[in-house]
């Protein structure tokens, strides 16, 4: 780099205007794509927190979700007893029969309903899922119509605050607690007695899943080989943290669209970039010409304006990070395949930053290759001249 | 750029040297059907120390063989030799480099950078030899001290007047120490003083520091402050001492 | 101002790398722009299919997931103004490997003598509909899914159930063609009931209203019969049933209006920075048409027009760009029947054009008006 770079960046701040509209061109691109990058980060981290590496999920064989599973009391009898399952503090196996449905609530974002998840839990459950604080009200009491909501389903549906009553199949469910799940899915879920909900739902024999925790992080794939070799149980185990992956899969299409999106305007914003360099190098031809005579070479030249381009385009980059930096933390719900509401929060990480920041750099890149070339073409006479 | 000072105090003592050395040197200019001869066969000879100036009605071919010496454009026909180099053996590359390090140019429209201040657009060339930062700031602050601006180092272009621009041009045109310094009617822009000025900053620059001086000019007036002049007419090189009939 | 355009033509076209590149850059933006206004129209404004506009869906209140009693199935077709009224099922499980996501297409299991009543515009020749109606383990496919599948008539299809567990073996007897809909697989819900004799319940009822204005009415009907019973019903027509599918997959209209807004704005500050750098440019050309006696609303006239002439040129290649891509939309995984249609209606195509212009105008206002107003003297004067 011989022409130095304040030649660049005084020529930017000489057309603010042109420099500014350019820049904030490629920063709303920039900000398209953090967008979308901010809430696969968000999901995938929601992601690490809810799929526990020691927890095994067993469903019937061929169900791809809890919700279309399901499973028998006796099945669970029979593989609670599998070895390579931890015990808990009463020094039981820890495995939990769970039973899945799904409810439609009006929230917050769509009145006309959300399907929440709801979860009947046993005691083992409830251990096993050590993770989960009470951040108000109390725990359900066994036998009795009683609800905990995840934190963003107190927060998201106006119906699942502490106090309010819900009805499901036959009784009015009292919501009775708010759980603080660490930023995991069950933050998302409504939990309450298995026994309970399975009476309510008028299915106490046939429920949903079982979780079971192995003993160690060796044991956990053992099992599953195990569970899965099973013939007479016909069950499909998998980790949580496989299953939860399964679930978020509709986070594909906002993933699609948003680099669809963010890729096309990309180019146009390209387009614009190389119109602004065309602009800075027809202005500056004369000096051009001068700098040639001074003895600069022509790659120092080409050199020089694709630096200016990929200044102005990492301008842009970092008015884009800034336009996106407050959607950190602000969360939102999607939906799983089974088409329940899962709330995460959009995370603006410094890789994501920098992803934004390279991006642009491209754009400034394929922008300014061009003009920069053209710069480095001119012929030194031709150049002086020019008016 | 050790080696061309070294160069250069070795050509101090053999005073005799040819600086500049054209064998029928020829260009040609076509455009559709037209074909202009800019210059005809000329044979140049100049000397080290020397101070020409070229002479000539307008359109008689001075601005293209200056160009030529400098390598800014190619000769169509003829032989071309200038500090002992052939040019036309040079490759575009190559020849950035070597107009770096042998050649000061100045320009009848300045041509200085407006973003940058007098300083920085004369340490500018600079920034293409290896010198340190400070050394480089030391020589563009020489230089504009030699044109008589020292006050002016922060100025940027649009703050000086012509004749002090033309002599900031100047300033970046010697501060790499050039063997050979081109100068193509520095002075049309300027005013008699301003003028003046820089006329004899290029003298002083030939007397003082044997500088070769090769100056284009319409100014019968900017000639005197040469030491010798030759005439070009249609594209012709006249013999020494002949001026073009009118 | 039409005498001048020959002025603002030579402007447009003198530069015209710079033209072109606008009009690329523009084009794009725009043609985002308008897929989005045709997704949102296709999606909210759009009138409904005449067929469509007669059926209905119900389900139970709680949640689509959950079931109704069967019974309620003949309650309905009691009811005033009902046509026919069908099961219809959503049977999920697994076919082949269910991790691949083509192996994922929708299969219903339906009523074959009550399916081409309630679903008119879907074609089939009647000999596979006979076929179709006589076998009971015979299915149908939609034309699309035939296509990836590679099925032909008399395949054989094996679906591993998991809601129901059974393995369901079925025979293709007939590809139908539906654009709405081109993707599905249709089997005789019978197969099921008597496979598992003990689940007589429905998830969803496919209601046909014997005409428009009986549909408000059926709503109503439906659902206050079963108001007081253990298991609530939730009816709805079929277009608010598939919207409410999409619903669930995010804040759809939010994600539309925000994309639309982004690329609104970067269209502005491309047009912007374009005019500003062509009147940049040009004033001294600007000070000279002054001294011949331009006035200044004739100044800003002409730049005006030249910024709305680029941006309706992108405004026209941003309307074949959008027509494209609803192409590749249309081609893509069905999301909702709404968008297997995705075309640039008139009206969206015109509002893309109005939209362009607009934006011209007002991002070229600000150059166009200090370009009018700038002082003759200092125009000449200017050098860059
Ligand atoms: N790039 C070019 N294309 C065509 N003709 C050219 C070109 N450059 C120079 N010429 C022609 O070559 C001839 C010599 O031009 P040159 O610039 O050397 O004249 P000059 O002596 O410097 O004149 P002036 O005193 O007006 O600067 C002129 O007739 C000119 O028209
Ligand atoms: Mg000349």
């Amino acid at each position: 780099m011989k022409i130095p770079l304040a030649y660049n960046l005084r020529n930017l701040a000489v057309r603010k205007a042109t420099t500014l509209m350019t820049a904030l061109g490629i920063a709303l691109t920039v900000a398209v794509l953090l967008t979308t990058m901010a809430m696969v980060e968000g999901l995938n981290s929601l992601l690490r927190s809810s799929g526990n590496p020691l927890h095994v999920l067993v469903m019937r064989k061929g169900s791809s979700d809890e919700l279309s599973s399901n499973l028998n009391r006796q099945v669970f009898q029979d593989l609670k007893f599998k070895s390579g399952i931890a015990r808990g503090k009463g020094g039981d196996p820890l495995a939990s029969l769970e039973m899945v449905i799904v409810v439609n609530l009006p929230s917050v974002d769509n009145p006309d309903g959300s399907n929440v998840t709801f979860r009947g839990v046993s005691p083992a459950g409830l251990e096993m899922r050590d993770h989960i604080r009470l951040a108000s009200g109390r725990w359900f009491q066994p036998g009795r119509a009683e609800l905990v909501v995840g934190k963003y389903i107190a927060s998201r549906f106006p119906d699942a605050r502490l106090g309010k009553k819900i009805r499901l199949a036959r009784a009015d469910w009292e919501v009775v607690g708010v759980m603080d799940a660490a930023n995991s899915a069950a933050n998302s879920e409504v939990f309450a007695d298995v026994n309970q909900l399975s009476a309510d739902n008028n299915r106490t024999e046939v429920l949903s899943s079982a979780l079971i925790r192995a003993a160690d992080e060796a044991a956990a794939p053992a099992l599953i080989r195990d569970l899965e070799a099973d013939r007479r149980l016909n069950v499909t185990a998998l980790t949580e943290k496989e299953y939860y992956e399964l679930q978020m899969r509709s986070g594909d299409l906002f993933r699609y669209l948003g680099l669809f999106v963010s890729l096309i305007m990309a180019v146009g914003s390209a387009f614009a970039a190389m119109n602004t360099m065309y602009a800075a190098v027809a202005r500056r031809t004369r000096e051009i010409g001068a700098l040639r005579v001074l003895g600069f070479s022509r790659a120092s030249i080409l050199t020089s304006f694709l630096i200016e381009s990929l200044l102005l385009a990492s301008l842009g980059g970092l008015l884009g990070v800034l336009l996106v930096l407050p959607l950190n933390g602000f969360s939102t719900g999607i939906s799983t395949i089974t088409f329940s509401e899962v709330a995460f929060h959009f995370r603006v990480t410094p890789p994501v930053m920098a992803a934004g920041i390279l991006f642009a750099l491209v754009m400034g890149t394929m922008g300014g290759l061009l003009p920069a070339g053209n710069a480095a073409r001119k012929q030194i006479l031709t150049a002086l001249r020019d008016i | 750029m050790s080696e061309t000072v070294e160069a250069m105090s070795e050509t101090v003592e053999a005073m005799s040297e040819t600086v500049i050395d054209t064998r029928h040197l020829t260009r040609e200019y076509s455009r559709d059907e037209y074909k202009v001869v800019a210059l005809k066969d000329a044979c140049l000879e100049v000397q080290k120390g020397e101070f020409l100036a070229l002479m000539g009605p307008s359109g008689s071919g001075k601005s293209t063989l200056l160009y030529l010496i400098a390598a800014m454009e190619r000769p169509t026909a003829g032989e071309l030799r200038v500090l002992g180099q052939d040019l036309n053996r040079l490759s575009d590359g190559e020849i950035a480099h070597w107009r770096n390090a042998h050649i000061g140019f100045v320009f009848q429209s300045f041509n200085l950078i407006p973003v940058l201040t007098a300083l920085e657009n004369v340490e500018l060339p600079l920034k293409l030899t290896h010198l340190k930062k400070r050394e480089r700031h030391e020589h563009a602050e020489t230089a504009l001290k030699l044109v008589g601006l020292s006050d002016r180092l922060k100025h940027f272009p649009r703050q000086l007047s012509g004749g002090q621009e033309q002599r900031v041009a100047i300033a970046r045109a010697l501060v790499t120490d050039p063997d050979l310094i081109l100068v193509d009617e520095p002075t049309g822009n300027l005013d008699a003083k301003s003028a003046n000025e820089v006329l004899e900053i290029l003298a002083k620059l030939n007397k003082d520091y044997s500088k070769t001086i090769l100056l284009v000019t319409h100014d019968p007036h900017a000639a005197r402050f040469a030491t010798k002049v030759r005439y070009l007419d249609k594209g012709e090189l006249l013999p020494e001492g002949q001026k073009p009939a009118d | 101002m039409g005498r001048y355009f020959p002025l603002v033509w030579k402007n447009a076209s003198r530069n015209r790398r710079r033209s072109l590149l606008t009009i690329s850059s523009l084009a794009l933006s725009l043609c985002l722009l308008g897929l989005m206004m045709a997704i949102y129209h296709a999606l909210y404004l759009s009138e409904t299919d005449p067929a469509q506009a007669l059926r209905l869906f119900t389900r139970n209140r709680v949640s689509i997931t959950l079931p109704m009693p069967a019974f309620y199935l003949q309650r309905i077709l009691a009811v005033g103004g009902v046509k026919q009224a069908m099961e219809f099922q959503w049977f999920g499980g697994a076919y082949k490997d269910a991790r691949d996501p083509k192996n994922f297409f929708a299969r219903f299991g339906i009523d074959p003598n009550k399916i081409f009543t309630l679903y008119a515009e879907m074609r089939m020749p009647e000999d596979q509909k006979k076929a179709f109606q006589s076998e009971r383990t015979a299915c149908i496919v939609g034309r699309r899914l035939a296509e990836k599948h590679n099925f032909r008539l008399g395949d054989r299809i094996t679906l591993q159930g998991n809601i129901y567990p059974m393995a369901l073996e079925l025979v293709v007897r007939g590809i139908y063609d539906n654009e709405l809909d081109p993707e599905s697989l249709y089997f005789h819900w019978e197969y099921v009931r008597q496979a598992m004799p003990g689940r007589d319940q429905l998830s969803a009822i496919s209601i046909l209203a014997d005409s428009p204005d009986s549909v408000p009415r059926i709503i109503h009907a439906v659902d206050e019969q079963f108001r007081n019973a253990t298991v609530q019903t939730r009816t709805e027509t079929e277009r608010a049933f598939g919207l409410s599918f999409l619903h669930m997959m995010g804040n759809v209209k939010l994600i539309l209006f925000s994309i639309c807004a982004a690329v609104t704005f970067t269209i502005m500050l491309v047009s912007a920075n374009t005019m500003a750098m062509s009147v940049r440019e040009r004033v001294r050309e600007i000070g000279i048409l002054k001294t011949l006696g331009f006035r200044p609303s004739a100044i800003l006239g002409i730049i005006l027009s030249e910024a709305m002439l680029i941006a309706l040129m992108g405004g026209i290649a941003s309307y074949f760009l959008a027509r494209a891509l609803c192409g590749v939309i249309r081609s893509g995984p069905a999301f909702s029947s709404e968008l297997m249609t995705l075309t640039i209606r008139p009206q969206v195509a015109l509002v893309m054009q109005l939209a362009a212009v607009m934006i011209a105008f007002v991002s070229s206002f600000v150059p166009a008006w200090s370009a009018a107003r700038i002082n003759i003297l200092e125009a000449l004067r200017r050098t860059d």
